[in-house]
């Protein structure tokens, strides 16, 4: 018996082996896919000046209506940023689609994944709500479905008319870059970015076009001619999550 | 002791009713608030976007480190070859996969949405640290059932009624060595990566290293094998129907002694080394434990009660003959580890850092369970005082005598039905 079992260990060693072999070759294929990122043929980027706006808050309101998100919902928040002379200065934060994206590399089920475009994507049907995504985010993106979503949304139908599904309760939503009138959009011929009725909610909504959105890949694109032209940054760049939302800085000369 | 299952074991039978009923009422309680969980939805929690874990999460971590005792003492026994703490091994199984369902009912609580559990094993992403978590925490899991299914053969009507079902599950013992494998592989994966969890997460300097996957695994092994003997101690005190070998124990004190002391060399560095330089989120979150509202959690449970007090207990030999002093440092040592694994997971989002570019600034945040949380919680937890009492009440989880497959069955032979005797027989 004891002779039996000696033998039984040097097999488990064998095991090991061939189990550390198989969990390198895993790890590699794993890094591999990391590396890769999304390419399309389209790469969606925002431009958002904070020099131009004025903390209406339209964007938000439109995006709420054109999502059907619950008032307690923000996709897209617009925040106050500090004072230029006696001016105020806001932050406007869509989702930023980082291109790293963690909530992508965290989600235990792939229910938020890269589109080809480079818009990280929520499938909703898939979604688990352990909200590892929401914790992990480092610009507090996201949101969780906390309760049903039920009754009129105060935002419709002054600013907009629902477009997507509303989600149900217990999973993480958040901003989409409007994927659908993406979508929709380039399957009528039109240009995103150019054309309101391919561009997201918030850029058509917003009443001084702080925001500017376009494909980073086209070299005579609206995104590509600001960015080449003017001062820009993107929130929590030592990340390393290369985020597609840029901001334009407010400037003092503009006030 | 066999002849009369139904029959209290205990001098005391009041108190054994109090503590059954008592367990019962707190567990009706947590199922009650379960069901209000899944009826009402997490609203009624006091969770946030900001805070979107916090008990429950705690307390599946929790259970799973205080678990770690089953794969520890089971390579212990069937890798290393120390066959003289397969009673202890046993013990230690029984708690694993007690604490392996009692998380999952913390789990599935949690979770937005319990009816795609599943999700995990069918849509896989191997990138990320929960799920292979989740895979290894299903996987360990089966490993667990069947590692208790001989079990079964403890169970009075079962042996009278079903020897040959018995004589089946005792075979398992043969697959002892590749279920220790297996459950060390599993659990070395998971238990570190649930340090993974938090350390791989940049937008949280307050968690970001890797040495949270190192110090998950080391507290879990420490306060799981801490649980087992505690608890067989305890056992051992409160009822004739549970025994353990007190120099087992003791010996294995001594090393837990030393290994607590290593603990808390890892645990110095790791947290002084953040000191260094102002770091944005990390160094607020530092005063919070150590200054802040995390600070008599910090000192007074994790450091001086959790580690201080038990080294010296555990590595005085004098002391730690006294098994009232090393009851209680085993106990405190366990408690450590569940209150390490709450402050961490408080501590990283009670700062909440703006992505504001001109003002990298912390701003704080609260969070304390809502009573729906807290009854819950309440009830899973004496769920599984529960069912470890049942254990030790009628499988005899933490008894000494019983050694897998050479079981002492000789002395109560006359209890015993000829067949599952001659099973015994056939098993030596």
């Amino acid at each position: 018996m004891n002779e039996k079992k000696r033998i039984g260990r040097r097999d488990f060693l064998k095991i090991i082996g061939v189990g550390i072999a198989a969990a390198i070759g895993l790890r590699a294929k794993v890094q591999a896919d990391a590396s890769k990122g999304p390419k399309g043929e389209h790469q969606w980027v925002m431009v958002v000046d904070q020099g131009k706006c004025v903390g209406c808050g339209y964007c938000t309101l439109a995006c709420q209506a054109h999502n059907d998100a619950p008032p307690e919902i923000q996709w897209n928040r617009v925040i106050k940023a500090g004072k230029l002379g006696d001016r105020e200065i806001f932050l406007a934060r869509p989702c930023m689609h980082c291109g790293h994206a963690p909530c992508v590399s965290v989600c235990p089920v792939k229910a938020s994944y890269y589109r080809d475009d480079g818009i990280v994507m929520m499938n909703y049907d898939r979604c688990i709500g352990c909200r590892y995504c929401e914790v992990a985010c480092p610009f507090g993106a996201r949101a969780f479905n906390w309760e049903e979503f039920t009754g009129e949304n105060p935002a419709v139908p002054e600013w907009g008319k629902p477009e997507v599904p509303r989600r149900p309760r217990g999973v993480v939503e958040k901003c989409s870059f409007c994927y659908h009138r993406i979508d929709r959009g380039l399957a009528q011929g039109l240009k995103p970015g150019v054309d309101t009725f391919a561009s997201p909610a918030c850029v058509v909504a917003c009443p001084v076009e702080a925001r500017v959105f376009g494909d980073l890949n086209d070299s005579e694109s609206n995104v590509n001619e600001i960015l080449s032209t003017h001062t820009h940054l993107r929130l929590r760049e030592g990340l390393g999550t290369n985020p597609k939302v840029y901001f334009l800085p407010a400037q003092i000369q503009e006030t | 002791m066999r002849a009369n299952p139904g029959s209290f074991p205990s001098p005391r039978p009041l108190l054994t009713f109090a503590w059954y009923a008592g367990l019962s009422l707190v567990t009706l309680a947590g199922v009650v608030a379960g069901v209000m969980v899944f009826v009402r939805g997490l609203a009624i929690t006091n969770l946030t976007d900001l805070v979107p874990w916090g008990l429950w999460i705690t307390m599946d971590l929790s259970a799973i480190a205080v678990s770690a005792g089953a794969f520890s003492l089971c390579a212990v026994v069937h890798l290393i070859g120390l066959k003289q703490y397969e009673p202890m091994a046993r013990t230690a199984t029984f708690i694993g996969i007690v604490g392996y369902s009692m998380a999952m009912l913390c789990l599935l609580m949690d979770v937005g949405r319990p009816d795609r559990f599943w999700h995990g094993f069918v849509f896989w992403n191997p990138h990320s640290v929960l799920w292979e978590v989740t895979m290894c925490v299903g996987l360990y899991f089966s490993v667990l059932i069947v590692e208790n299914i001989p079990l079964i053969g403890e169970i009075e009507w079962v042996r009278r009624g079903f020897p040959a079902l018995v004589q089946r599950t005792e075979k398992i013992h043969h697959l002892a060595p590749v279920l220790a494998f297996l459950g060390l592989a599993f659990s070395l994966l998971h238990q570190s990566s649930l340090g993974a969890t938090y350390g791989v997460l940049q937008a949280r300097p307050a968690w970001y290293r890797p040495s949270l996957s190192i110090l998950f695994i080391y507290s879990a092994v420490l306060g799981g094998i801490s649980l087992t003997l505690f608890a067989s101690m305890l056992s051992a005190r409160l009822t004739s129907r549970a025994s353990v070998d007190d120099n087992l124990v003791e010996k294995l004190s001594h090393f837990i002694g030393w290994g607590l002391a290593g603990y808390l060399y890892f645990r110095f560095w790791d947290n002084f080394s953040m000191t260094y330089n102002y770091q944005p989120g990390r160094s607020e979150a530092l005063h919070i434990l150590t200054k802040g509202s995390l600070a008599f959690n910090f000192w007074i449970v994790e450091m001086l009660l959790g580690c201080v007090v038990p080294i010296f207990i555990l590595l005085k030999a004098h002391w730690r003959r006294n098994p009232s002093l090393r009851i209680t440092a085993l106990g405190l040592i366990a408690l450590g580890a569940v209150m390490y694994r709450w402050d961490t997971n408080l501590v990283g989002q009670m700062i909440v850092l703006t992505y504001l570019p001109q003002e990298i600034v912390a701003r704080y945040t609260t969070y304390t369970p809502s009573l729906v949380e807290l009854v819950s919680g309440a009830g899973v937890l004496a769920y599984g005082l529960l069912a470890f009492t049942i254990g030790v009440r009628f499988l005899r989880v933490v008894d000494k005598r019983l050694r897998q497959g050479h079981d002492e069955h000789v002395e109560q032979a006359i209890t015993i039905p000829s067949t599952a005797l001659s099973v015994a027989e056939t098993v030596e």
